[in-house]
């Protein structure tokens, strides 16, 4: 197995910017984890429950910042990953997504996450991976 | 409606595929080669293609959303997720298959700033063909009260 990274207090991977969203990023998307509710990909069920169109689904998001993270300190380095869903996501929306160190124990770290669009902060999140 | 602690919501398998991997890897932005390219997995010391993080939401694709709502006794309509966490014990990789099974960890009655709210915490074991639980995923519900 690969070594698990070597953690500080402070540290953060490059911060990632996807975007502007588009409905093929949110369908595709519902095609990998099966979420077919059409508030995700149908602009008149999305118009009719108060949206102005479609909007990515949570895990969307979410995946975007386990996508940060794996990348980070690798898949099998993961001890526990929470995410806090905010604010919907629309299509078109440029979303950024951060990670940063908040603690280091003796062989684990805790991490604090976040991914916004512009000011908005969307999903926030929580880790806690293996460290050196 | 409340639902007892430890009652069991549903059960599904869950097969981990490499298509549904890389589906997973191309949705989300995942850069680190591990779970496409089966070189690169080996390499790493997996014996296979590792699943994502997020892996475990494809089990949507094998449960019967309506029925587990109305068997929870809820409405769809009023209801978002809250928040979703990930316990993982073990990776596991293309070729294993998941028995997936759901239950109810808490059911409660709160009052928010919004009014009444139900909230309804699930807890999923995933335990892979070996017997060994690869990662337990929790999710909270909350539902508006009925206006």
């Amino acid at each position: 197995m690969r070594a698990a990274p070597l953690l500080r207090a402070g540290d953060t991977p490059e911060s990632r910017r996807i975007g502007p969203v588009t409905a093929t990023d949110i369908v595709r998307f519902a095609g990998a984890g099966g979420d077919f509710n059409p508030l995700h990909h149908d602009p008149a069920a999305a118009q009719a429950a108060g949206f102005p169109g479609v909007i990515a689904m949570g895990q969307y998001t979410a995946g975007l910042l386990a996508a940060l993270l794996s990348d980070w300190v690798g898949i099998e380095n993961l001890r526990e990953f929470e995410v806090r869903f905010m604010s919907p996501v629309f299509a078109g929306d440029v979303i950024e997504v951060t990670a940063e160190v908040t603690a280091v124990e003796r062989d684990f770290a805790q991490l604090s996450l976040a991914a916004r669009a512009g000011d908005r902060v969307v999903v926030t999140a929580t880790a806690e991976v293996a460290s050196r | 409606m409340t639902i007892i602690p430890g009652q069991l919501v549903d059960e599904v398998e869950l097969p981990v595929e490499r298509g549904k991997i890389r589906e997973f890897a191309r949705a989300t932005g995942i850069q680190d080669p591990v779970h496409t390219d089966e070189g690169a997995a080996l390499a790493a010391g997996f014996f296979g293609l590792p699943a994502t993080a997020t892996y475990s939401v494809a089990a949507g694709h094998y449960r019967d959303q309506a029925a587990f709502v109305e068997q929870l006794g809820m409405s769809i309509s009023r209801i978002v997720v809250g928040s979703v966490s990930w316990r993982y014990l073990s990776v596991p990789v293309a070729g294993d298959v998941l028995t997936a099974t759901r239950v109810v960890d808490s059911d409660e009655q709160r009052v928010g700033r919004s009014g009444p709210m139900r909230i309804v915490t699930l807890s999923t074991t995933f335990v892979d063909q070996h017997g060994n639980t690869a990662l337990v995923q929790r999710e909270v519900l909350i539902e508006r009260g009925a206006s």
